[in-house]
C-alpha cells in the first residue's frame, strides 16, 4: 500500500498540537521506522493512518484514496487490509491467547478451524506454543507483545502498522520479530514501525522518519548513515 | 451474513453471558420492572374494558306493546325485530309474565297489588343490541324503527346512561393509547439507558472489534441478540411477578371492586396480552441495544484524547 500525507496537522482539544504540517510519502513494499522522543507524535501519526483519529487538517491518501473521507464501512474495509500492533496491546480479556489471535481472521470470514490453525502456527513461530490457553492478563509484557504481533500478521496484511513492537522484548527476540516484519515486507507489504529501539534501526536497512514535537525533522535518512538521534 | 460469522456471533453471545452474567441479570431485572408496570397497565385496561362490556350487556331497549297480539302477529313482529342488523337477541315478556315478575320483585310488599287486574302491565319486548354498536345514535335509530311498528306503543332505553357509557368507552380507548404510548416510551428509554450502561463496560471490546476490521453488523449482532434475550427474560420475569401479584390480590380486588361496581372476576392477561408483553420486551431489548450502541459508538469516535 502506498501512503501519502499532505499538510497533515493534528491538534487535540483544547489546543494541544500533536502533529504540524506533515508531508510524507511511503512507497508500496517499503519498511519505514518512525522515531522520536515520547510525545513527538509517533502514535498520533500511526493512529491517523488507520483512522482511529481524524486529522485536524490535511489529506491522508492510502493507495490514492483519502482515508479522512471514508465512511465507517470504508474504514472497516481499509482496516481489513492492515495489521495493527498497538502499544497497549488491546486484547479481549475474556478470550484466551489463541482465540484473541484467531478472532482477527474470523472477523474477515475465516472459519473457526482455519483461523485457529493459522493462529497456532504464528504463535509457535513467535515462541508462544505453551501459552495458547492463557488469558492475556496472565502473560508478561513481552509475551503480550508477541500475541499482538501474531494477531496483526494473521491476515497477511498489505500494510503493517506497529507501535513500539519491540518495546518489552529482549534483543534476540526483537531481532526475530524484525525478521518476521522483513519477510512481510519482502512479500510486498508496506511496514511502518514506530520505535525507540535505536539498535534495531541501525541493524535494518530502512528509511527513518524522525519526529520532534509534531514536526518531521528528517524523512529521508537511511540507517546506514543514521545520525545520533537524541531521543 | 456468512455461516462462520453466525458461529462467531453466538460464541461471543455465549462468552458475554458467561462473563458478564451479573450485568445481564441487572439489565433483565430493570427491564422486568419496567415491563411489570407496563403489564399491570395492560391488565388494568383489559379489566376496565371487561367491566364496560359487562355494563354494556345490561343495556336494553324495551318496546311496550299497544295491545295483546295474536300468536301469528306476535311471531311476525318478533321476527322483524330480530332481523334488524343491530339486534343481537330479543326476549318477549307477556302481560302475565310481566305481572309475575313485578310481583316477585315486590317480594313481601306484593300485597299492594291485590285488587288490581292481572293485565294492567303491558306485554313487552326486550331488545339487546350487538356489542360495539351500543352507542346512543344506534340505539336511537333502532328505537325510531320500532316506533314505526303499529303494535308498539312506546320504546324506552336509558339514554343518559348510554351516553355516559359511550364517553367512558371512548376515554378508556384514548387513555389506552396515550398512557400505553407513554409507558412504552418510558420503557424504551429506561431499557436504552440500562443497555447503555452495560455497553460502557464493554467499550474496549467494541473498539477492538472495530480495529481488527469487524463489520458494523458483526459488532452489533451479539449486542442485539443479548438485548433480545434480556428483553425476553425481563418480560418472563414481569409476567411471573404479575401472576404472583394477581394470585395474591385477586380476592381482595374482586371483593372491593365487586362491592362498588358489581364486577364478577378480575382477569389475568389473556394469551394475546402475554405474548404482546414478551414481544415488547424482545423488541425493546433489540432496539434499545441497537440504538444505544450506535449512539455511544458515535460518542466514542468524537471524544478523541491526545496520545
Amino acid at each position: 500500500m502506498r501512503i501519502q500525507l499532505r499538510h497533515v496537522s493534528k491538534t487535540f482539544p483544547p489546543r494541544q498540537r500533536a502533529l504540524a504540517d506533515i508531508n510524507l510519502e511511503i512507497s508500496k513494499g517499503e519498511l519505514v521506522f518512525i522515531c522520536g522522543a515520547s510525545g513527538a507524535g509517533k502514535s498520533t501519526l500511526l493512529k491517523l493512518l488507520f483512522r482511529e483519529i481524524d486529522p485536524s487538517e490535511g489529506e491522508i491518501l492510502i493507495d490514492g484514496h483519502d482515508v479522512t473521507r471514508l465512511r465507517s464501512r470504508g474504514v472497516t474495509r481499509l482496516r481489513r487490509k492492515m495489521g495493527l500492533v498497538f502499544q497497549e496491546f488491546r486484547f479481549l480479556p475474556a478470550l484466551n491467547v489463541l482465540d484473541n489471535v484467531a478472532l482477527a481472521a474470523q472477523v474477515l470470514g475465516a472459519s473457526k478451524k482455519q483461523s485457529r490453525v493459522k493462529a497456532h502456527q504464528l504463535l509457535r513461530e513467535l515462541g508462544l506454543k505453551d501459552r495458547y490457553d492463557a488469558k492475556p492478563f496472565m502473560l508478561s509484557g513481552g509475551e503480550q507483545q508477541r500475541v499482538a504481533i501474531a494477531r496483526a500478521l494473521i491476515n497477511e496484511p498489505a500494510l503493517l502498522i506497529a507501535d513500539e513492537p519491540t518495546g518489552n522484548i529482549d534483543d534476540d527476540l526483537a531481532d526475530d520479530i524484525m525478521q518476521l516484519f522483513v519477510k512481510i515486507r519482502d512479500r510486498g507489504a508496506t511496514v511502518v514501525i514506530a520505535t525507540h529501539h535505536r539498535a534495531l534501526i541501525q541493524r535494518y536497512g530502512a528509511r527513518v522518519i524522525k519526529l520532534e514535537r509534531g514536526f518531521i525533522t528528517d524523512a529521508s535518512s537511511d540507517n546506514v548513515s543514521m545520525p545520533e538521534y537524541t531521543w | 451474513m456468512k455461516l462462520s460469522f453466525i458461529g462467531l456471533v453466538f460464541r461471543q453471545v455465549r462468552s458475554s453471558l458467561r462473563h458478564l452474567c451479573w450485568s445481564h441479570m441487572l439489565t433483565s431485572l430493570t427491564m422486568a420492572l419496567t415491563l411489570f408496570v407496563f403489564g399491570a397497565f395492560m391488565m388494568l385496561q383489559a379489566n376496565l374494558e371487561q367491566l364496560l362490556m359487562a355494563w354494556g350487556d345490561q343495556i336494553h331497549l324495551t318496546a311496550y306493546l299497544a295491545r295483546a297480539l295474536e300468536a301469528t302477529e306476535l311471531e311476525g313482529l318478533l321476527k322483524r325485530v330480530e332481523t334488524l342488523p343491530e339486534v343481537e337477541r330479543v326476549r318477549y315478556t307477556s302481560q302475565v309474565q310481566a305481572w309475575n315478575d313485578f310481583q316477585s320483585a315486590l317480594g313481601a310488599q306484593s300485597g299492594l297489588l291485590e285488587g288490581l287486574p292481572h293485565d294492567v302491565l303491558p306485554a313487552s319486548i326486550e331488545i339487546t343490541i350487538k356489542r360495539g354498536q351500543r352507542d346512543s345514535s344506534t340505539l336511537e335509530q333502532v328505537a325510531q324503527r320500532l316506533r314505526g311498528e303499529k303494535a308498539i306503543a312506546s320504546v324506552e332505553y336509558p339514554q343518559q346512561w348510554v351516553e355516559r357509557l359511550g364517553l367512558t368507552v371512548l376515554a378508556i380507548a384514548w387513555g389506552k393509547w396515550i398512557v400505553g404510548g407513554v409507558f412504552f416510551l418510558a420503557t424504551f428509554f429506561i431499557v436504552g439507558s440500562t443497555v447503555k450502561l452495560a455497553l460502557y463496560a464493554r467499550r474496549r471490546e467494541v473498539e477492538i472489534m472495530q480495529l481488527v476490521g469487524a463489520s458494523e453488523t458483526l459488532i452489533q449482532a451479539p449486542f442485539v441478540i443479548e438485548g433480545m434475550l434480556q428483553g425476553m427474560v425481563g418480560a418472563a420475569l414481569a409476567l411471573a411477578a404479575l401472576w404472583g401479584g394477581y394470585a395474591l390480590l385477586r380476592e381482595q380486588i374482586e371483593g372491593f371492586a365487586g362491592a362498588l361496581w358489581s364486577v364478577g372476576h378480575v382477569r389475568f392477561l389473556d394469551l394475546e396480552g402475554a405474548v404482546f408483553l414478551v414481544a415488547t420486551g424482545w423488541i425493546l431489548g433489540a432496539i434499545g441495544s441497537l440504538v444505544s450502541l450506535r449512539r455511544i459508538v458515535k460518542t466514542w469516535r468524537s471524544s478523541e484524547v491526545a496520545v
